[in-house]
């Protein structure tokens, strides 16, 4: 398969549910195209029920486009073989809890038909990946949800995808949780591995994302690369470390002689609530 | 992807297998002590009767049948239709069938992997139970043998006599007919389980589909009349009625040969082999018809 070839396809999806009062026809998505090149980190962002997860499921297989198409690397998504290269992680995942976490891994890794030492070795390193291995034999049903997102991230792993889709990967889970999960989607650009995710946390979706989509009641508001889209265009950002106060002084004094440029702001740059968070629960740990 | 290939047994295989150990976890198994104690138990059901030699034990030898077969007969239409209405709405409702399907399994595989898996479990059930039962019968129908020679003896009884007598035990203890017996509630078991599995695929809840498809049981059993008031109606609307329930029902009646089995009767081959088709039949029907529903099905 050519690398020019999207990962993923979406032409004009439109996908109407009938609700039960009086057959009436609800329009989750409408009207929605999205490509996404292989190596991409792409987000699809938007309120609750703008049909996010909809558009994921289509994409899926999982519900049928009223119209439109999705295709996974030029296969149809309606058929089958087009999850050969998909691994999925959806919303609060629950998975089987009368299985280990190696079973689960195990269990879905046949499913894709894996088998014998390959497969072991593949839980394994997969166990290892989402800092599991500890846990690997203890029962699902005991997990926390940090625990279970992560689990989940590695049975959607199990087959080697080239396309991860993620639905509301953090939903839920604490600051260090959602951190670790963030850290394995860079590991995912890292090796080269399209993703695909939507959230709802902003923040989140700016971190990892290279390409971003915002839908909002069914329709894609706006959509492009990141940087493009955030970017104030007549604005210009210059931080300075250890910076002399003479030194600040005479470059606001360079501006202020400026007839065409002013100075909108001098101050400290300030952290995250979420990095001061981290950094201080992680002192411990150090 | 690197290349890795799977067919569809494969899959079905790993699917049955996963269910398997998912109901096994469940703690079905712990009806298998119930049956221990029944089966156990039922030796000691000994009506009080006049005694002569021909008659010596033989009740409790049908109370070993009886209980046994009753036990298997209620475990497995129960399991089949609880586990099997059960596990495919508790898939959708925890989300793990996206996860299963987000993966290449097609649905018809998921389907019969789901329902082998159910099958599977009764399956073991019943040989477990089946080897229990054979046990307490042979030990018991021995004692049983022993009694009656040793009483037709001191009552003078002729050698052909005795040996008639003994023959006539016989058939009442361990036979083909009784493991052909078992198979047959195998058989129906998996026709019921698939029913419930066609249901669960329309249905909303779990009670629903559990109701739904002991109903269908129940109206089987009363297939051969809709069968022949079918064949003997000429209104219109009793005659549509009656030709939908004998063509799409099987007729359950037909297991009725366990209960002769248990009374001692011989089950002859070619019934077993009718039973097994009509199983094969209406297993793969329903099976199918769950597929055609489950393949639009949007989750």
């Amino acid at each position: 398969m050519s690398e020019t070839t999207p990962a993923v396809e979406i032409t004009h999806l439109v996908k109407d549910f009938k609700t039960s009062f009086r057959r009436q026809l609800l329009r989750a998505v409408d009207d929605v195209s999205i490509r996404i090149m292989p190596g991409e980190v792409y987000g699809l962002i938007g309120p609750n029920g703008s049909g996010k997860s909809t558009t994921m499921k289509a994409l899926l297989g999982l519900v049928s486009p009223t119209s439109g198409n999705c295709a996974i690397f030029g296969k149809d998504s309606a058929k089958v073989d087009s999850r050969q290269d998909v691994g999925f992680l959806p919303e609060n995942p629950y998975f089987y809890k009368h299985l280990s976490g190696a079973e689960t891994i195990r269990f879905y890794g046949k499913l894709c038909g894996l088998r014998g030492k390959f497969l072991e070795d593949r839980v394994s390193e997969l166990l290892e990946l989402v800092d599991l291995n500890s846990a690997r034999d203890r029962r699902i049903g005991g997990y926390s949800k940090g625990m279970l997102q992560r689990i989940g991230l590695a049975q959607a792993l199990v087959q080697e995808p080239r396309l991860v889709i993620l639905d509301e990967p953090t939903a839920g889970v604490d600051p260090v949780g959602s951190r670790q999960i963030r850290d394995l989607i860079f590991k995912l650009r890292e090796r080269g591995i399209t993703v695909f995710l939507c959230s709802h946390l902003l923040e989140q979706v700016q971190e990892v994302c290279d390409q971003v989509g915002i839908i909002f009641r069914g329709k894609m508001v706006k959509e492009g690369r990141l940087e493009d889209l955030i970017a104030i265009e007549d604005q210009t950002e210059i931080v300075l470390q250890d910076a002399d106060p003479e030194l600040v002084k005479s470059i606001t004094a360079q501006v202020d002689a400026s007839a065409t440029t002013q100075l909108v702001r001098v101050g400290k740059p300030r952290t995250t609530l979420e990095r001061l968070f981290l950094r201080e629960t992680q002192k411990d740990k150090r | 992807m690197k290349g890795y290939q799977s067919s569809h047994l494969y899959r079905i295989s790993v699917i049955a297998r996963h269910t398997f150990t998912q109901l096994v976890r469940m703690k079905v198994f712990y009806f298998l002590a119930v049956f221990a104690v029944i089966a156990l138990a039922s030796n000691f059901f000994d009506l009080p009767q006049h005694e002569t030699p021909e008659s010596l034990g033989i009740n409790v030898l049908r109370s070993i049948k009886s209980w046994s077969i009753g036990t298997m007969t209620l475990f497995s239409v129960v399991l089949s239709v609880v586990a099997t209405a059960l596990l495919l709405p508790k898939d959708v409702e925890d989300r793990t069938l996206y996860t299963v399907l987000a993966k290449p399994v097609p649905r018809f595989d998921y389907l019969a992997g789901k329902l082998g898996g159910v099958l599977l479990l009764i399956f073991s059930s019943l040989v477990l139970m089946d080897i229990l039962m054979t046990a307490v019968l042979h030990v018991r129908s021995g004692i049983v043998m022993n009694q009656q020679m040793e009483l037709a003896t001191a009552q003078g009884w002729p050698q052909d006599a005795i040996n008639a007598m003994l023959n006539d035990t016989v058939a009442q203890g361990v036979t083909w007919s009784l493991q052909g017996a078992v198979i047959a509630i195998f058989i129906r078991s998996a026709i019921i389980a698939s029913i419930a599995l066609l249901v669960s695929t329309f249905s909303t809840s779990t009670l629903f589909t559990t109701i739904v498809s002991f109903l269908i049981y129940f109206i089987g059993n009363f297939q051969a009349d809709a069968l022949d008031a079918f064949l003997k109606t000429s209104e219109t609307l009793q005659k549509v009625v009656t030709g939908l329930v004998s063509l799409i029902l099987p007729n359950f009646q037909l297991f009725n040969v366990i209960d002769a089995v248990i009374e001692g009767q011989i089950m002859p081959l070619m019934v077993l082999v009718k039973l097994v088709l009509l199983g094969l039949f209406y297993a793969g029907f329903y099976t199918l018809a769950s597929w055609f529903i489950f393949s639009d099905k949007e989750f």
